[in-house]
């Protein structure tokens, strides 16, 4: 997919560089999929972001689904030395962003003109009959988004206008800070305008600023956010507007860097169009499906379905596929069924009403399962979670995929760390094969140097432990994810041989 | 429910094993869903389908032009296809009931979902 500069698709010319921010241990993911999608270079991540160089357009950028959002790359670097150092000092290397280095800002803004321009080129010609009086798409998306767009900046406003209003005054006092209505409202109803002109004093911009680390006890994200302000308007003339700027701009400092963005959406990626109702993140109920290998004519059941996230993400990316949601809850059903008439995948996807622990499906007749085990107070842990895995086991076939969503006390638990009193079998030698990294624990490692005997005693013994509770499947890989509060594992299983024969 | 689903479905009943297979199909609301037609999705789908369960559910709901089996090249006979397409796919059941073979239990298809859950506690929940 690499575009020539300036050929007839291209996007940004030469690539243009990016970075998204993910939740954490979706770093990976993401990494994949820029790759994947964008056949993009330079890829890198740190906790919560993955930075990439790109020639893609916004259509392209726009689904990339293990990112929550998505911003052009202004500027990466190491973070300010903070340790006793005087705020004073601070504020002058915060304006030496902007003020040592103006090109790197105006080559962004340049990049990010383009991105617009490219798609607002491209709507006119689809649209060109259909809607005459449709102007252009800056519009068209803020209104089509802009209930949950309003969602979403509301945490982020109460912040920001605090910081927008103390720039404000701090304008006025100078008395070089005039609102002009007319113009104002020109400006917010067409960015593609704003994008056309070359004069950069008309662009209207807002700092959204995030502070962590040993920056944040010295400096409020609100003092930062004032500074670069400020330094912006002195140097490019730009104008500050809280409610509907053309330009965000957005800075993270931290211990491990900093970072200058501009957000190219103005809905995270995250939020999709097309779930109304989300059961679990979008993000990660995606990973787990890329994880299953999903292949056209596969049958994918997810037992535990909920409102059916997992599974309209899944349908989504791959079509041509028999996707079954089961709960035993009628309320989560009836959600689900209204979230897959919303989607239209009302045709893929199928609804029964069941327990996890008795499905009513033949022995080894569905090719993959993915599913978020549910925890907390809803459900006991134990030995549910034994039988869920049996029943799971039983209905997968041979070399079929299980992907599960498991809380670290699940995990815990399937590793075997309570499991010895269960009827153990004579099969704890299978396990042994491919099982690979979970039976390379220190004590069987240690137990290599030792004589043949005490290896075989150790390393069954482990396996043994496990045995009951995973049978015939083989962990194969395993991330550990966060959902907000809590961690929580991506556990993937291989079945690897037929227990029954 | 669709008819692919039904050919999928297999009672869960204790002790009945393989023996609740194919589940009785009784209909009394059915609707016909135009679905996009997707030759390559049906020809994966041809070798899972189990035949004979397919005609007891097809016959119980009385439908027609329903093939009595898989023919000679049917990955490229597009009429073939469409007719397992309008069956599998296409057919609705939206209200009925399906039947274990084996003990009769009985579980009720509503809105198109159908409701294998075996203790009643778990049916009031």
């Amino acid at each position: 997919m690499a575009v020539v500069p300036g050929g007839p698709r291209s996007g940004p010319p030469a690539g243009a560089q990016f970075f998204c921010t993910a939740g954490r241990g979706l770093e990976p993911f993401l990494m994949r999929e820029v790759r994947e999608r964008l056949a993009a270079t330079q890829v890198e991540y740190i906790s919560g972001k993955v930075f990439f160089t790109a020639c893609s357009d916004l259509n392209m950028l726009k689904q990339l689904k293990s990112a929550e959002r998505l911003f052009l790359l202004i500027k990466k670097q190491l973070p300010f030395p903070v340790s006793s150092v005087s705020k004073g000092k601070i504020f002058n290397e915060l304006q030496r962003l902007i003020n040592d280095d103006p090109e790197s800002w105006l080559n962004a803004i340049s990049i990010w003109k383009n991105l617009l321009e490219l798609d607002a080129k491209k709507e006119k010609l689809s649209h060109k009959n259909a809607n005459p009086l449709k102007r252009k798409v800056g519009e068209d998306d803020t209104a089509a988004k802009k209930l949950k767009t309003e969602q979403i900046q509301e945490i982020q406003e109460t912040k920001e206008c605090q910081l927008e209003k103390q720039i404000e005054e701090k304008l006025l006092e100078q008395g070089n800070f005039i609102t002009e209505e007319g113009k104002f409202q020109e400006l917010q109803n067409d960015v593609t305008e704003a994008a056309d002109t070359r004069n950069q004093t008309d662009l209207t911009f807002r700092v959204s600023c995030r502070c962590s680390g040993a920056i944040a006890k010295t400096l409020t994200a609100q003092e930062v956010g004032r500074v670069i302000g400020i330094a912006l308007m002195k140097q490019f003339g730009w104008k500050a507007n809280l409610r509907n700027p053309n330009l965000e701009i957005f800075i993270h400092l931290s211990d491990i860097y900093s970072v200058l963005g501009i957000p190219v959406f103005r809905v995270p990626l995250a939020c999709r169009a097309y779930i109304k109702t989300a059961g679990m993140r979008s993000t990660i109920a995606w990973a787990m499906a890329s994880l299953a290998e999903i292949k056209a004519g596969a049958v994918v059941l997810d037992p535990m379905c909920g409102l059916g996230t997992i599974l309209l993400e899944a349908a989504k990316e791959w079509p041509d596929v028999y996707y079954v949601g089961a709960d035993v809850s009628d309320s989560q059903l009836s959600g689900a069924y209204d979230n897959l008439r919303a989607a239209g995948l009302k045709d893929k996807i199928e609804l029964l009403r069941v327990s996890v622990i008795e499905l009513p499906l033949p022995s080894e007749s569905v090719d993959i399962i993915i599913s978020d085990i549910p925890f907390g107070k809803k459900f006991k842990l134990g030995k549910d979670i034994k039988r869920t895995l049996q029943e799971m086991e039983r209905v997968l076939r041979v070399g079929g995929t299980i992907v599960l969503l498991l809380s670290e006390d699940h995990h815990r638990h399937l590793k075997g760390g309570e499991a010895s009193s269960g009827p153990l079998n004579s099969q704890g030698g299978h396990t042994q094969e491919p099982g690979g990294e979970e039976c390379l624990t220190p004590a069987g490692k240690a137990a290599v140097s030792e004589p043949v005997s005490s290896l075989f005693v150790a390393g069954n013994q482990e396996c043994l432990d496990r045995m009951p509770l995973l049978g015939s499947l083989v962990p194969v890989d395993c991330y550990r994810v966060s959902l907000g509060k809590t961690d929580a594992l991506i556990s993937k299983y291989k079945k690897s041989y037929s227990p029954g024969r | 429910m669709r008819l692919l689903t039904h050919n999928l479905l297999s009672s869960h009943v204790r002790g009945v094993g393989p023996r609740g297979f194919p589940l009785r199909l009784q209909a009394t609301e059915v609707r016909i869903n135009p679905v996009e037609f997707n030759p390559d999705f049906i020809v994966r789908m041809i070798p899972k389908v189990e035949w004979a369960a397919l005609l007891e559910a097809a016959d119980n709901l009385h439908l027609i032009e329903v093939p009595k089996e898989p023919i000679q090249g049917y990955e490229h006979n597009e009429e073939f296809l469409r007719k397992m397409h309008h069956v599998l796919l296409e057919v609705e059941v939206l209200e009925g009931t399906l039947q274990c073979p084996e003990s009769g239990r009985v579980f009720p298809i509503s809105r198109g979902i159908p409701n294998m859950l075996l203790s009643d506690e778990e049916t009031e929940t």
